[in-house]
């Protein structure tokens, strides 16, 4: 057993857990470096459309935005969990936390409706170097949310199961680090892709 | 209940939404390409702000110089590739 300091936070009650933490933080350095190359190649390609659409023809408002609010929402949820998390309320955190992931899966719900979408009217990955970028990014991004979902269901049952531990409130912050990260990543999505391109 | 709630994370929660209906100005005003990638380019920043120290705690650690570190080198890694692709594959400067 390691050392607890109970001046902190649980997540960060052992070195362990503040080196874990940390680590997170550089994984989401590297993260980010994925993003940054796919939005250089998407901002090189999307105007190459070939003969299939452009983007403006293809983009609808409407999911774009609930996608935006959901994820927006989802955001704010995971961190009252962790709010929920440091006063001890295990239940309230939990909460919380599952509406999170039910959030995630009305975003990946909406953005599986947009890839049928866009496959049924003709912009489909191998249409043009613009829909394979643009499809390349998103999906990224989606495969994202859809791990996520599955890490975040796996967290819940081991908070159920052991309590909140240093270990488990521990594996929740490094999660909610990775949501928070997603959104971020979304909001640029919706800016620089979807925004500029209806413009 | 209110303390589940924390009036940081709720304000902040509001402010990103204020910014998503500031960027969305784009879509029904008719700006010029300049003034709207400048607006976009502040909204998606400071939303991205708003979520680092709102959200994610940043600063609130004592490794938090290290955490800022690592932030800004990834940070600026990106906006070195994003912008010298765009300089040399599409302004064609």
């Amino acid at each position: 057993m390691m050392k607890i300091d109970n001046s902190l936070p649980l997540e960060y009650a052992n070195e362990q857990n503040k080196m874990n933490i940390f680590g997170f933080w550089i994984f989401i350095g590297a993260e980010v470096m994925l993003f940054a190359t796919l939005f250089a190649t998407y901002f090189t390609l999307e105007h190459r459309v070939g003969n299939g659409p452009a983007g403006a023809e293809i983009f609808e408002l409407t999911p774009v935005l609930i996608e935006t609010l959901v994820l927006l929402t989802s955001s704010f949820t995971i961190g009252l969990a962790m709010n929920a998390m440091r006063l001890g309320k295990k239940n309230a955190m939990l909460t919380f936390f599952s509406i999170t992931l039910l959030l995630g899966l009305v975003f990946l719900g909406v953005e599986i409706y947009e890839f049928t979408h866009y496959a049924s009217i003709g912009a489909g990955l191998q249409v043009s170097a613009f829909t394979g970028i643009l499809l390349t990014t998103l999906g990224t991004h989606g495969a994202h949310v859809t791990v996520g979902l599955f890490w975040g269901l796996f967290i819940i049952m081991q908070v159920k199961k052991h309590g909140l531990t240093p270990k488990t409130a521990n594996k929740s912050f490094i999660f909610s680090l990775y949501w928070h990260f997603l959104d971020i990543v979304w909001i640029f999505i919706f800016s620089f892709i979807y925004l500029k391109g209806m413009m | 209940m209110s303390e589940l709630f924390p009036r940081k994370q709720v304000m902040g929660f509001v402010f990103s939404l204020v910014l998503t209906a500031a960027a969305l100005t784009v879509y029904f005003l008719d700006l010029s390409f300049m003034a709207a990638m400048t607006v976009l380019l502040a909204t998606a920043f400071v939303q991205a702000g708003v979520q680092l120290v709102g959200f994610m705690h940043v600063g609130e650690s004592e490794d938090r110089t290290m955490i800022y570190m690592n932030i800004f080198y990834g940070v600026a890694i990106a906006l070195f590739t994003i912008f010298g692709t765009l300089l040399i594959l599409v302004w064609d400067m």
